[in-house]
């Protein structure tokens, strides 16, 4: 399973745990896991398409900013995303560039759950096990 | 057995000591009965001793009795900071700025409500928009967004969502100082403009509830807040700054990230990422915590006007006749400057509030004249099923809590957790069975706030009335809901 829902550190919110044998299935997986608390992804089609660039201090600070933008469009541009085509700069910069593609709000269409509002640092964690790339969150719902 | 770990200092204060983790300035306390004590999470132990670390706190980090855990402060959390060389904390506001409860009174009796019960729940959902990524019907361009943001519900009055005695009933009158639409992002901007008047999600909601004779405790001062009438129906709002705050937070809490290591701040939990009050991110903080203040006093009054056209659309009835009148107006996830005595000097201090009221007693200027004799009306949500609470402020509150009391019953239980116990469709169906309507966007998000995810809200208003840090007024039943 490329992503968790967790209740493990709080009461109030949602945690998720996210795992990729590289970046981008990490930042793909993680935002999928992101967009299911919100809405049932099967339901959303690919018929928007928007650009992303986004550069952070270091790989933990463009993760918080990856999450933290599919939340921002959401809301400004009422955007689910369903998927993401996306490359990172040559490692050890912490930046990303590429398309995300989703769909617009439509509560007639989508079976639309919980808002999330927010990323926290609570109990954030950005790591490469060996492998495999793993990511620990707590949204505010 | 968490209660032996704890020092008692009273029947309900259950005292955390300096010694208890490495870095305490000051001792937690947990304000609650004994009944409680031993249900409190660890992690909200965890949590209120982190608090009690930072920087600049003074006498105790607070938990009240509805405390759960949360992220950066628990839910519950209360602390005051030294303005002179104390911290401001987006972890213990809250991302949703100005979350809190608006209660309105009106002239309407049960017996009028039930023939038009479904009319009436059909025509709010409609009206005032909740769920993912709602809009409100407000359409704002960016210079009256700056005017909304800085005025709050003063903004509401000049435009017609507004009377007067609304604003003399709000926390602030509805504003907030020193609001600066200038300290506030772009993205803040672009994810709140549209979302004004809206309700939003998960535990957020409007309720009608009844208020019935068995359940006013202190009629007199229950007839000073406008419950002057046998099964009178009333109107509780649960929300808050909608996109507009939470983008402000998470803003600012990146900024204060990366400015730690200037100021030599570190924290336990880096969701308590903090700047000193004084410094200039500090203060640029408070000022858009501010405008997110406003906006969420303003879209709380959109919704009351919202709900001033369906109901005299649904009972054909003049605003006179009707009298839907705010009770009051709190917020209970903020950050305000307020007077205490700290070693028998009265001290300015930078008292922040996530998931926590303000409860001022009799006499302080702060609170509507109409009020002065009784205190401020304190406004406690429950759960969807058992109904919200009305309360009042004590002088009490000032000596143990900073001005403070609980928000509301508090959750025991992961909203993960009851959606395994139980169907959002089941929770439905009995509150259908005990007479309370509901409507939601999302089935399964009823599971989530069914009633035994929740403290009882009697046990831990008990606790409080116990303290003396606020007292019962009131409680009101449920009888329709719509959750967002």
């Amino acid at each position: 399973m490329p992503f968790e829902l967790t209740d493990l550190h709080t009461s109030a919110d949602i945690g998720l745990v996210a795992t990729g044998k590289n970046r981008f299935e990490l930042f793909n997986d993680a935002a999928i896991g992101l967009t299911s608390i919100m809405v049932d992804i099967d339901g959303l089609m690919e018929n928007r398409e928007r650009p992303v660039s986004l550069r952070g201090e270091n790989f933990e600070d463009l993760f918080f900013q990856w999450l933290s933008e599919i939340i921002f469009i959401k809301d400004a541009e009422r955007f689910l995303m369903k998927r993401a085509e996306i490359n990172f700069e040559k490692e050890g910069q912490a930046a990303l560039q590429g398309r995300l593609f989703g769909d617009s709000i439509d509560p007639k269409r989508h079976i639309l759950k919980t808002d999330v509002k927010a990323v926290t640092f609570y109990k954030f964690r950005v790591e490469k096990m060996g492998e495999i790339w793993k990511a620990e969150v707590v949204f505010d719902l | 057995m968490k209660k032996e770990r704890f020092r008692q200092i009273t029947p309900n204060i259950w005292e955390i000591p300096v010694d208890f983790k490495q870095g305490m300035l000051v001792p937690a306390r947990i304000l609650t009965s004994e009944t409680l004590v031993d249900g409190i999470d660890e992690r909200v132990i965890d949590q209120i001793t982190n608090v009690a670390c930072l920087p600049g706190i003074k006498k105790y980090a607070l938990c009240m009795p509805d405390g759960h855990s949360g992220y950066g402060f628990p839910i519950g959390g209360v602390a005051a900071f030294s303005l002179r060389d104390g911290v401001i904390s987006p972890g213990g506001i809250g991302f949703d700025i100005n979350c809190g409860m608006r209660l309105l009174r009106t002239n309407l009796i049960f017996d009028e409500l039930k023939p038009k019960m479904e009319e009436l729940l059909n025509k709010l959902f409609s009206t005032i928009p909740s769920g993912v990524g709602s809009s409100g019907f407000v359409e704002l361009n960016r210079k009256e967004f700056n005017e909304l943001m800085e005025r709050g519900a003063e903004w509401c009055l000049t435009n017609g969502y507004a009377t007067s005695a609304d604003l003399e009933h709000i926390e602030n009158r509805g504003r907030l100082e020193p609001a600066d639409h200038t300290a506030v992002s772009e993205k803040s901007i672009s994810r709140g403009i549209n979302q004004m008047g809206t309700l939003g999600s998960g535990n957020h909601y409007l309720e009608v509830e009844i208020a019935t004779p068995e359940n006013i405790y202190d009629r007199e001062t229950a007839k000073v807040f406008g419950i002057d009438r046998d099964y009178q129906v009333i109107l509780a709002i649960h929300c808050g700054s909608r996109g507009f705050g939470h983008q402000i937070a998470t803003d600012y809490l990146q900024i204060f990230d990366k400015c730690a290591k200037k100021y030599g701040l570190t924290v336990r939990d880096r969701e308590l990422m903090s700047a000193p009050a004084k410094s200039e991110e500090g203060e640029r903080y408070f000022r858009a915590m501010a405008c997110a203040a406003n906006a969420a006093f303003a879209n709380r009054q959109l919704i009351v006007s919202g709900i001033r056209r369906v109901l005299k659309d649904v009972f054909k009835k003049s605003d006179e006749e009707l009298g839907i009148e705010t009770i009051y107006d709190v917020a209970h996830n903020i950050a305000k400057i307020e007077k205490y005595e700290i070693d028998g000097h009265m001290e300015e201090l930078l008292i922040h509030r996530k998931g926590a009221t303000r409860s001022f007693g009799p006499g302080r200027p702060e609170i509507p004249l109409k009020y002065q004799s009784v205190g401020q009306p304190v406004i406690v949500g429950g759960s969807m099923e058992t109904g919200s609470a009305l309360l009042c402020g004590t002088k009490k509150a000032d000596e143990e809590s900073f001005g403070s009391t609980l928000h509301g019953a508090g959750r025991t239980m992961s909203r993960m957790q009851a959606k395994r116990m139980i169907r959002g469709d089941a929770v439905k169906q009995r509150m259908k069975e005990s007479g309370i309507l509901v409507k939601t966007g999302y089935m399964p998000g009823l599971a989530e706030e069914a009633a035994f995810a929740y403290k009882d809200i009697d046990d831990v208003i008990e606790a409080v009335d116990a303290i003396g840090i606020s007292r019962r007024v009131a409680r009101f039943y449920p009888v329709m809901n719509i959750k967002g």
